[in-house]
């Protein structure tokens, strides 16, 4: 481009320039609204997407379906498969199918008891069943119909809708993509480098690529790696502003991410393998932050940093996918109130550890996500409340809360009043750029909040507001809430309880941790300096990110097996 | 599974307050931005704390104020001498300035916008003020302390303000503080003084006695040279002898505007001082001006006789003044005084005009400033000037010269102006402010 523009006077050039912005900003947030709003109504309108795995056929002929691989039958209401048996009791049996395709049926406790073909079943005992087999449950007979182990439910496909047009949405994020593209090279000018098209000629290559390799596995459906390419192009441009020497590594941080997710969303596909990375990866976590803590080096505050090779990362990133993995769990092992609680004492070492590193904003989100993880698993909140997370939380804040941390809290919502101390200089930096920027921004490395300390980590929302403008920001926080509505709706349609809680685990940590790094660095809530899910510059932050989509994207029945890497025959079938 | 939904619903409390907070943020955004992007944190619009963009004119484009590379003033040092106070200098001393006051317009802040210009020169602001008027003012105080200002009646807009003392913005003197010459340099006397006002006051006591002394103009008054009231004396300048209450005014006669003081009562001169606007804050485009001062003095007591003829506790801010002399002009209604093309940003527009007066007492009152300059002022003094008005020679005592005020209003064709002067301890009102508000008017015909 300045080739291009070599005869013309600095001048000229210069006000050429200076109109391309002045279009570009206006049109940017176009194709990010439209590519945004079309995936959000599109993923809204289809979670809950449902499938019937097999039936069970009472005496007097009439079927009941099997919508999940994990289903309660009972008395209660809120039974999967609810009978108004006297003899039943409010939560009786449990019929589960594994990744394998076996079926299992499990006595819950019952008063009644249980029994297949006519041998009892003990408590805790899971006895295979398959079609044709006659379950008791009490006095009530089922005879029970199994989807016969294929990969794909036994009815429910053909009437799941598939989004219109899905590319459409992809052909305005490239739009988007490539006006921001323009627009960082614009701003750049004469110290214009090749990593600056280079990285957004990748970024926008690289969806593509994934689009069309995952097209005829995931049956159209690409909704959810959209909104993170939307994130992710907001992200390239603040690093392109902020800090483009460091382009070419952010884009590699990118790629990383991307294999990442195809290799646990393949990886989640079978649900017997992931329930058996529980262990491990737990273990694995824990053992990260230990290691941490031992060998960690203190970078601005926090102790959350590791050197490996002349790399540093922050393990606390990749804890979070093993915390997930950790939280997660089929039914059958919710019986057992051992699990639970082993699992109470798994995060509260987690949040102790970061609370020692001092990394005050992973430990709060690491406690949200154990709270709702908890909550889903117990469904008892006062129980999980009151037992472990008063005691934890208030261990948690002693270890925690030091003098900066104290004055973090004292200074909340009066940073305009404490413009030049530690308690507001960055918050009302971010809000005065934030408000310079107005509704459509400065354009693209125009900004000056780049001069701001951690100002395209934690105060990258102010950043985007200033430079992108109040409605592409507010649009990316859309595209992150409805990532988690998502999660919430799709929990309705899943297989397991495993890719439920798993989704809304991971839901749950990108939109609390979203929320503390908006509202932080906008003086609604005390600045913890936690990073925005994708947009953030860094490559820990930014992998994890992509790791957690991955459970999202597992809980998403509306593809046969959800995502990248299924194989071509089943969707033969389709 | 129905289970586990119904507690993943769990989640949406946090999407919940994710999406709460943005929207509390989005209503801040609104509210605030404007008070966020004009913060001198704001790196894209300040320097070192100087506000380094946009530009400030007069009503007819000459450069007030710019910012070139670093903070520059209006070419001449006479217009930047007379308009150190309404631009503000470069310390930020002057906390009325429109460097100061105006500063979002300046930085070019819209909330669709935000600072963003395509030139990226911030916003430029158009002050009502005219450099002609304000260095015409500025020559004719001549290093006196006092102030100039002066508004055109139908619109508010104030075409001249200069305070003295005052320095060169560009050249700051280097001693301000201690120098005794400069002592109050920072203040605008124009809007943030309030002074003694001496005998402008008896337009107040006139208004109040046109409206409640039923047979005012069949009055005849007698003055001996004083009268004694409450026990002290009440003086003139000479013995008057029998008065209408036209020239009463007109030879400003103080035994008979103490004894209509006395009949009105304090609590009414209090009222009509409040309802004229004399003891109330103005908002100039968001500059409030000073408040000036009425105590109720005792029933019968010679400090209410003196309180009637603008002596004892009272203090009027020139500004108010103005506004006074505007709405009588204006057959009642008081424009509301501007100093930029519009008003501030972000708030409704108030009315353009607030009737303080009847249309008759504004017409009775205009007839006597006509009188005063018939009979005491001379019209020779002001030649060409359809001239109303009423002079001040405000006591300060401690053997210093009286205060000088000289108010009133225009109609000349095309040039309805009002205007307000005061020298410092300049001696009489008529002379001495009189002839700088000739000055200032003539150059105003001149256009």
């Amino acid at each position: 481009m300045t080739n291009l523009l070599d005869g013309l006077s600095l001048s000229a050039r210069n006000d050429i320039f200076s109109y391309i912005t002045l279009i570009i900003r206006y049109l940017l947030p176009i194709p990010a609204v439209v590519a945004v709003a079309r995936c959000a109504v599109s993923l809204l309108r289809r979670g809950r997407a449902g499938e019937t795995w097999g039936y069970l056929s009472l005496p007097n002929g009439a079927r009941i379906q099997l919508n999940h691989w994990e289903n309660i039958i009972g008395r209660a209401r809120d039974a999967d498969v609810h009978m108004a048996y006297p003899s039943l009791s409010r939560s009786h049996a449990a019929v589960i199918r594994d990744g394998a395709g076996v079926w299992r049926v499990y006595d819950l406790d019952s008063k009644g008891g249980a029994s297949v073909n006519g041998a009892a079943l003990t408590p805790g005992e899971g006895r295979a069943v398959k079609s044709g087999d006659l379950i008791a449950l009490g006095s009530v007979k089922l005879v029970f119909v199994g989807d016969g182990g294929a990969d794909a439910p036994r009815d429910g496909r053909a009437a799941r809708p598939r989004p219109p047009r899905p590319w459409m949405a992809l052909v305005f994020l490239t739009e988007f993509q490539l006006l921001l593209g323009t627009q960082a090279c614009i701003a750049k000018a004469d110290a214009l480098t090749v990593s600056v098209p280079a990285s957004f000629a990748a970024l926008i290559a690289v969806m593509w690529i994934c689009y069309a390799l995952s097209r005829p596995a995931s049956g159209a459906c690409f909704e959810i790696e959209t909104l993170a390419f939307f994130l992710c192009s907001v992200g390239l441009s603040i690093t392109a502003s902020s800090s483009p020497g460091t382009l070419w590594r952010q884009t590699a941080f990118l790629c990383a991410g991307i294999l990442l997710y195809c290799a646990l969303v393949w990886f989640l596909r079978d649900l017997g393998r992931a329930a058996r990375m529980r262990r491990p990866a737990g273990a694995a976590g824990l053992a990260l932050l230990v290691v941490n803590l031992a060998l960690g080096d203190t970078i601005f505050g926090a102790k959350n940093w590791l050197q490996i090779g002349g790399m540093s990362f922050q393990p606390s990133e990749f804890v979070k996918i093993a915390f997930v993995f950790a939280g997660s769990a089929t039914l059958d092992r919710l019986f057992a109130k051992r699990n639970i609680l082993l699992f109470i004492a798994y995060s509260g070492a987690c949040v102790l550890a970061l609370a020692m590193m001092r990394d005050f904003g992973s430990a709060l989100v690491f406690f949200v996500a154990f709270l709702v993880i908890a909550f889903i698993r117990s469904g008892d909140m006062a129980t999980v409340f009151l037992s472990v997370g008063g005691a934890a939380f208030a261990g948690f804040l002693a270890v925690a809360a030091r003098e900066h941390i104290a004055a973090r809290f004292s200074s909340w919502g009066r940073a305009w009043d404490n413009v030049n101390a530690s308690g507001g200089f960055q918050q009302t930096r971010a809000m005065s750029a934030a408000a310079s920027g107005g509704l459509f921004g400065v354009g693209s490395g125009n900004g000056w909040l780049k001069r701001i300390f951690a100002a395209d980590t934690d105060l990258v929302f102010g950043m985007t507001c200033e430079e992108l403008g109040l409605i592409i920001a507010a649009t990316a926080v859309t595209a992150v809430a409805a990532l988690a509505v998502f999660a919430v709706l799709s929990a309705s349609a899943a297989r397991s309880s495993y890719y439920a809680i798993g989704a809304c685990a991971s839901a749950s940590i990108l939109v609390f941790q979203l929320a503390l790094n908006v509202l932080g660095s906008t003086d609604i809530l005390p600045f913890t300096g936690v990073t925005f899910p994708f947009v953030s510059r860094g490559g820990s932050s930014l992998i994890a990110c992509w790791g957690l989509l991955a459970f999202i994207r597992a809980a998403d029945t509306r593809a046969a097996s959800g995502g990248f890497g299924r194989s071509a025959e089943s969707d033969d079938t389709d | 599974m129905i289970r586990i939904k119904r507690r993943a619903v769990s989640v949406l409390l946090l999407v919940a307050l994710l999406m709460g907070g943005l929207c509390l943020y989005i209503a801040r955004f609104v509210s605030s931005g404007e008070k966020w992007a004009s913060s001198v944190v704001n790196r894209a619009v300040f320097s070192d704390g100087m506000l380094a963009t946009g530009t400030l004119t007069d009503r007819n484009g000459v450069v007030l104020a710019a910012w070139r590379e670093g903070r520059v003033f209006a070419d001449d040092e006479r217009l930047r001498r007379a308009s150190m106070h309404a631009v503000g200098d470069m310390s930020g001393g002057v906390g009325t300035g429109a460097l100061t006051s105006f500063r979002s317009r300046l930085i070019g802040y819209d909330f669709i916008n935000g600072i963003y210009s395509r030139e990226g020169t911030g916003g430029e602001v158009a002050l009502t003020l005219d450099s002609r008027l304000q260095t015409a003012a500025y020559d004719a105080l001549a290093g006196r302390r006092g102030c100039v200002i002066v508004s055109d009646w139908l619109t508010g807009d104030i075409v001249c303000m200069v305070s003295s003392p005052t320095f060169d913005p560009e050249n700051p003197p280097a001693d301000v503080e201690n120098d005794p010459r400069y002592e109050g340099v920072y203040i605008n006397r124009a809007i943030s003084a309030a002074y003694i006002p001496g005998s402008v006051f008896k337009l107040v006591t006139a208004a109040a006695a046109i409206e409640n002394v039923g047979d005012i103009y069949e009055r005849v008054f007698e003055c001996e040279g004083s009268a004694i009231i409450g026990g002290e004396a009440v003086t003139c300048t000479e013995r008057h002898g029998s008065l209408t209450f036209e020239d009463a005014l007109a030879v400003s006669c103080n035994v008979t505007f103490a004894k209509l003081s006395l009949e009105l009562g304090a609590d009414t001169l209090a009222r009509y001082a409040e309802s004229l606007g004399l003891t109330r804050r103005h908002s100039i485009d968001g500059i409030s001006t000073a408040r000036g001062r009425f105590d109720e003095a005792e029933d019968g007591s010679a400090d209410l006789g003196w309180s009637g003829v603008g002596q004892y506790n009272d203090t009027v801010c020139p500004a108010a003044m103005l506004r006074l002399v505007s709405a009588i002009a204006n057959g009642g209604g008081a424009p509301r005084l501007r100093l930029t093309e519009r008003g501030a940003p972000g708030k409704f527009m108030p009315a353009a005009s607030e009737r303080v007066m009847d249309k008759e007492t504004a017409r009775r009152l205009a007839l006597m400033m006509s009188y005063n300059v018939e009979r005491t002022y001379g019209a020779g003094n002001f030649p060409n000037l359809e001239l109303y008005a009423k002079s001040g020679t405000a006591e300060v005592g401690g053997g210093e010269q009286p205060h000088a005020w000289f108010t009133g209003f225009i109609t000349n064709e095309g040039h309805p102006f009002a205007f307000t002067v005061v020298v410092e301890n300049g001696g009489s009102g008529a002379s001495a402010a009189g002839a700088v508000a000739n000055a200032v008017l003539q150059a105003a015909l001149d256009e």
